[in-house]
C-alpha cells in the first residue's frame, strides 16, 4: 500500500454515516446507546449542517416512529441503537414492514442479555433482528465486518429498503463499529443508489391519497377480517422479499475448489477467520473462507454453490450455541456443521484454527 | 364542504366518537384545507375506525401510543425535507395517550406542528372498559368496578409543564368543539385538544352517566371547559430548526493532510502496540498520533479505544495494530509493545493479562513510578511524567517507543501531530520532541 491522498482512520459507525449520506438520507432520528451512539453524533453533524433532519428522541421507540413517518412523508430515514433499544422497537419495527415502510435500522451489537456490557463485543443479536417480526417474514439483514463494507452495505440496505418497500437492519457489532481504520475515502465502491419512485411509492400529504395500517389489510389498505386478499397481501410481504433472494446474496469469497472445510462466518469475526484459513493453508490445509455480508435473507443457493463438495462447515461467530448456525442446520444438507462460539470478546484467529 | 363519508359509523350507539368525526370534518370544511395535503393519523382503540370515515384524507392507522409521534416525523420531514404545510391530525383515545404519553410531552416540547384530538372517554373501550391513567377518582370501570381509586391524570398541567402552546377542553356535545378543533389545527404549533365523552359501551352502564353529569364531574374534578392555553411566544420546531440550520450545500470534508508522506517504517511484520493510562490524560489521542503517524508511513492501521463507562475516570486504553499487508483480525493476543503511564493503566493491563501474554522480545515501557511494580529488567522506566505534563505522558511514550525501534520516522510523528492535532498540535509537537529525547 502506498500512502494516498485521502486515507483516513475511520470507524465503522464513522461509515455507516458516509453510506447513509451517500444513499440520500435526509432523516435520522436517535437516542443515545453505545455503541452506536457515534452514528447519532455525526448524523447529526452532517445532517444539521446541510439543513437536512436529525432529531434527538426521547426513547427508542419515538425514534424509529419518527423514521417511519418521516419515510412514508418520501424521506429516507436512518435509526441506529444496540440490543436494549432494538428491543423496544421491535413493535414499531413490525409496523413499518407491515405498512411497507422503507428505512434503515443500524443495529450495533453489544453483550447481552439486558443491559449486558455496552462496550463489549457480541454478535448476540442475529436471530434477534430476523425474528423480530411475529409470523416468519424475512428481514433483510446485512453484517458488515470492515469500514469499507459498513459504507458498502449501508447503501445497499437504503436500496434493498426501497426497492422492496420494507425496513431493513444493518447488524454491525461493537467491534466493527468502534474499531478506526485507516480508510482510502477517495476509493470507495461505487454503490449505485436506487432512489424512491412514486407510484409504486406514494408519499402520504401527496398527491395520491394514500390509506396505511398496521393493521391486517386489503390491496388498498383498508382493514379486513377474514379476506382472501387480506391473506394475499401478507403472503406477498413475505413473497416480495424471497423473490430476490439472490440477488440479495453478497458473499466474500476465498475458495479452494478442494477444500474439505469451509469457514463460514460474518461481522467482525469473519475477519479472524480469514486469518485462520489463510494460516491453515500455510500449513498446508486445504480450507475454504466464505464471509457472509447478507445473513437474510438466507444466501442458500449461494453457499451450497461456494461449499461445493466440501463436507465440513465451521461457523465462527460470537454468541452461545451459535445462533446462525442453527440456521444453516436446514440450508445445508449433508454437511457436518460446527462451531467455533465464544461469549464476552472476540473469537481469535488461533481458535477457529484448532476446530479446522 | 364535507370529507365524511356517507356511511353509517362504526360505534356502538351514542359513542361520542361520532360526533368528534363530525366536528372534526366540520373544522376541515370551515379552514378550506386542500384534503390531499391533510393527514389523519389515527391510534389503537376505537378511535381508530375513523379511517374509512374520511376516504379523501391521507389516513395513517399506527401502533398503541405511537401515531403521536409517527405524525411527528411525518410533520418533519414535510416541512424540512419536502414542501411543507402538511396538516395532520392524530386522533387518540385515553388509553393511547396512557401508553404514549412521552409522545405527546415530546410533541408538546418540541412544538410539532401538529393537532392532536384526544377522545377521553376515561377508560379502554375496545378491550372491555378496563381504567386508564385518565380514569378520574370514583369513576368505575370493568377494573375498578368499587371506583376508580386514583385521580386523573390532569393533561392541562401536563402541557403546561411541557411549555404547550395550545389546550383546549371540551365536551364532545359542545356545540364550540368544531371551532375549537379549527383552531387547534390552524394554530402553529403542537395544539392538544381533549375532548370528554361517553362510552356507551361500557362507562355509560357502569356509571349511569349522561352529557350532563359529565359536564358535573369535569367540574367536581376542578377541570374547566374551552380552551385553556394559547400561547403566542412559541414558534413551531421546524421554523425554530431551519432558523438554525439553513439548507445549504455541505462543505467538503477538509482537504487530506497535506501529502507529508509517505515517511519510512521499519515495520516488516504486524506489531501489536497498547497504551495504557488514566482518563483525562489523553491516552487516546496518543494512539491516534501514533495510527496517523503509520498511515503517513504507508502502514495499515486500526486502533481501538477502551475506558469504563464513567469516561472522565479511572483507566483509559488504546490498542494500536500496524502492519505492512492489510488487516484482517484487529485484535492483539500478544502485544509487541506495551506504553503504561500512570497506575490506573498498569491496573487495567494487569485485568486484562497483557504482560502475561507479551512474547518475551516484547517491549514494556512505564513511566518511572511504576517502575517498582514489575519485576526487575522488565520494563524500560522513564520520567515521563516528569519530563511531561500527565496529559502528554502517554504521546511522550509513544514518541520514546518510536525513537527506541526506529519502527517509524519522528518526522510522522510530527506530521501525523500536525494533521490531527488542532490546535493542540504545538504541545503535541512539544511531547513528540521531549519523548524522542529520552528515548535517544
Ligand atoms: S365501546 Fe365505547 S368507545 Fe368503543 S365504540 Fe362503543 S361506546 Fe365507543
Amino acid at each position: 500500500m502506498t500512502a494516498r491522498a485521502d486515507i483516513r482512520l475511520r470507524s465503522g459507525n464513522q461509515m455507516v454515516v458516509e453510506g447513509a449520506l451517500r444513499a440520500g438520507c435526509r432523516f435520522f432520528s436517535g437516542y443515545p446507546i453505545t455503541p452506536a451512539s457515534e452514528i447519532y453524533r455525526e448524523m447529526t453533524q452532517r445532517l444539521q449542517a446541510r439543513g437536512d433532519v436529525a432529531v434527538g428522541a426521547p426513547d427508542e421507540i419515538s425514534a424509529l416512529c419518527y423514521c417511519i413517518g418521516a419515510s412514508q412523508r418520501g424521506v429516507k430515514a436512518l435509526t441506529a441503537t444496540s440490543g436494549p433499544g432494538w428491543a423496544l422497537m421491535i413493535e414499531a419495527f413490525q409496523y413499518a414492514l407491515m405498512t411497507e415502510t422503507p428505512l434503515v435500522v443500524a443495529l450495533v451489537q453489544r453483550l447481552g442479555p439486558s443491559t449486558g456490557g455496552a462496550t463489549q463485543s457480541a454478535q448476540g443479536d442475529v436471530l434477534l433482528a430476523e425474528c423480530a417480526v411475529s409470523g416468519g417474514y424475512t428481514v433483510p439483514v446485512f453484517a458488515p465486518s470492515t469500514p469499507g463494507e459498513c459504507f458498502a452495505l449501508t447503501v445497499q440496505a437504503f436500496n434493498w429498503a426501497e426497492a422492496l418497500r420494507t425496513p431493513v437492519v444493518l447488524l454491525s457489532d461493537k467491534d466493527v463499529a468502534m474499531t478506526y481504520e485507516a480508510v482510502d475515502l477517495g476509493a470507495l465502491p461505487d454503490v449505485p443508489v436506487w432512489t424512491r419512485q412514486s407510484p409504486p411509492f406514494a408519499p402520504v400529504g401527496g398527491p395520491r391519497k394514500v390509506t396505511l395500517t398496521g393493521s391486517a389489510h386489503n390491496k388498498d389498505g383498508w382493514l379486513r377480517k377474514n379476506d382472501p386478499e387480506t391473506l394475499d397481501v401478507l403472503r406477498q410481504l413475505e413473497a416480495k422479499v424471497a423473490a430476490r433472494a439472490a440477488e440479495l446474496a453478497l458473499l466474500t469469497e476465498d475458495l479452494d475448489a478442494g477444500a474439505g472445510t469451509v469457514v463460514v462466518s460474518y461481522g467482525v469475526t469473519a475477519r479472524a477467520a480469514r486469518e485462520a484459513v489463510r494460516a491453515a493453508r500455510a500449513a498446508g490445509r486445504r480450507v475454504s473462507f466464505v464471509g457472509l455480508q447478507t445473513l437474510f435473507p438466507v444466501p442458500a443457493d449461494a453457499l451450497r454453490a461456494a461449499v461445493g463438495g466440501a463436507r465440513r462447515v465451521v461457523v465462527a461467530e460470537e454468541n452461545l450455541g451459535g445462533l446462525y448456525r442453527r440456521v444453516l442446520a436446514g440450508a445445508l444438507p449433508g454437511v457436518e456443521l460446527c462451531g467455533v462460539n465464544k461469549l464476552g470478546g472476540m473469537i481469535r484467529p488461533a481458535e477457529i484454527l484448532e476446530a479446522l | 364542504m364535507s370529507f365524511l363519508a356517507q356511511r353509517p359509523m362504526p360505534y356502538c350507539r351514542g359513542c361520542g366518537h361520532g360526533l368528534v368525526a363530525r366536528r372534526l370534518d366540520e373544522a376541515l370544511g370551515r379552514l378550506g384545507l386542500d384534503p390531499k395535503r391533510v393527514v389523519l393519523t389515527t391510534d389503537i382503540g376505537c378511535v381508530g375506525l375513523v379511517d374509512p370515515l374520511f376516504p379523501a384524507l391521507h389516513t395513517v392507522h399506527t401502533i398503541h401510543g405511537r401515531s403521536t409521534a409517527v405524525a411527528a416525523g411525518a410533520v418533519l420531514a414535510d416541512a424540512l425535507c419536502a414542501e411543507g404545510g402538511l396538516t395532520n391530525v392524530v386522533m387518540l383515545g385515553d388509553g393511547g395517550a396512557t401508553i404514549g404519553l412521552l409522545h405527546l410531552t415530546q410533541a408538546a416540547l418540541m412544538n410539532v406542528d401538529l393537532t392532536v384530538l384526544l377522545h377521553n372517554n376515561m377508560l379502554y373501550g375496545m378491550t372491555g372498559g378496563q381504567h386508564s391513567a385518565l380514569t378520574p377518582e370514583g369513576f368505575r370501570t370493568s377494573t375498578t368496578l368499587a371506583g376508580n381509586w386514583l385521580p386523573a391524570l390532569d393533561l392541562e398541567q401536563v402541557l403546561r409543564g411541557c411549555h404547550g402552546g395550545f389546550y383546549a377542553r371540551q365536551l364532545a356535545t359542545d356545540r364550540e368543539l368544531a371551532g375549537v378543533i379549527a383552531e387547534a389545527i390552524a394554530y402553529p404549533g403542537f395544539a392538544l385538544v381533549e375532548i370528554l365523552e361517553l362510552c356507551t359501551g361500557f362507562g355509560v352502564p357502569l356509571n349511569a352517566l349522561d352529557g350532563k353529569a359529565l359536564r358535573a364531574a369535569a367540574a367536581a374534578e376542578g377541570r374547566a371547559l374551552g380552551v385553556r392555553i394559547r400561547r403566542t411566544d412559541r414558534h413551531p420546531y421546524h421554523a425554530l430548526y431551519r432558523e438554525r440550520f439553513p439548507v445549504r450545500a455541505e462543505a467538503p470534508p477538509p482537504a487530506p493532510a497535506a501529502p507529508a508522506g509517505p515517511f519510512a517504517h521499519r515495520l516488516a511484520r504486524p506489531l501489536g502496540v497498547v497504551v495504557a493510562g488514566s482518563a483525562g490524560e489523553r491516552v487516546q489521542t496518543a494512539a491516534a498520533v501514533l495510527a496517523q503517524a503509520a498511515v503517513l508511513s504507508g502502514l495499515h492501521c486500526v486502533q481501538k479505544n477502551d475506558y469504563p463507562v464513567t469516561v472522565g475516570s479511572g483507566f483509559s486504553l488504546s490498542e494500536v495494530k500496524l502492519a505492512p499487508a492489510p488487516i484482517l483480525y484487529t485484535g492483539i493476543d500478544a502485544p509487541d509493545a506495551v506504553l503504561l503511564v500512570s497506575a490506573d493503566g498498569l491496573r487495567e493491563v494487569r485485568g486484562r493479562g497483557d504482560l502475561d501474554r507479551q512474547a518475551p522480545d516484547g517491549v514494556v515501557i512505564v513511566d518511572e513510578s511504576l517502575a517498582g511494580e514489575l519485576p526487575p529488567g522488565r520494563a524500560l522506566a522513564a520520567p515521563l511524567r516528569r519530563a511531561l505534563p500527565a496529559d502528554a505522558a502517554a504521546l511522550g511514550a509513544v514518541a520514546l517507543l518510536v525513537a527506541r525501534t526506529g519502527l517509524l520516522a519522528r518526522e510522522a510523528l510530527l506530521a501525523a501531530v500536525d494533521a490531527i492535532g488542532g490546535k493542540d498540535a504545538g504541545a503535541l509537537r512539544a511531547a513528540v520532541e521531549t519523548g524522542a529525547a529520552l528515548g535517544a
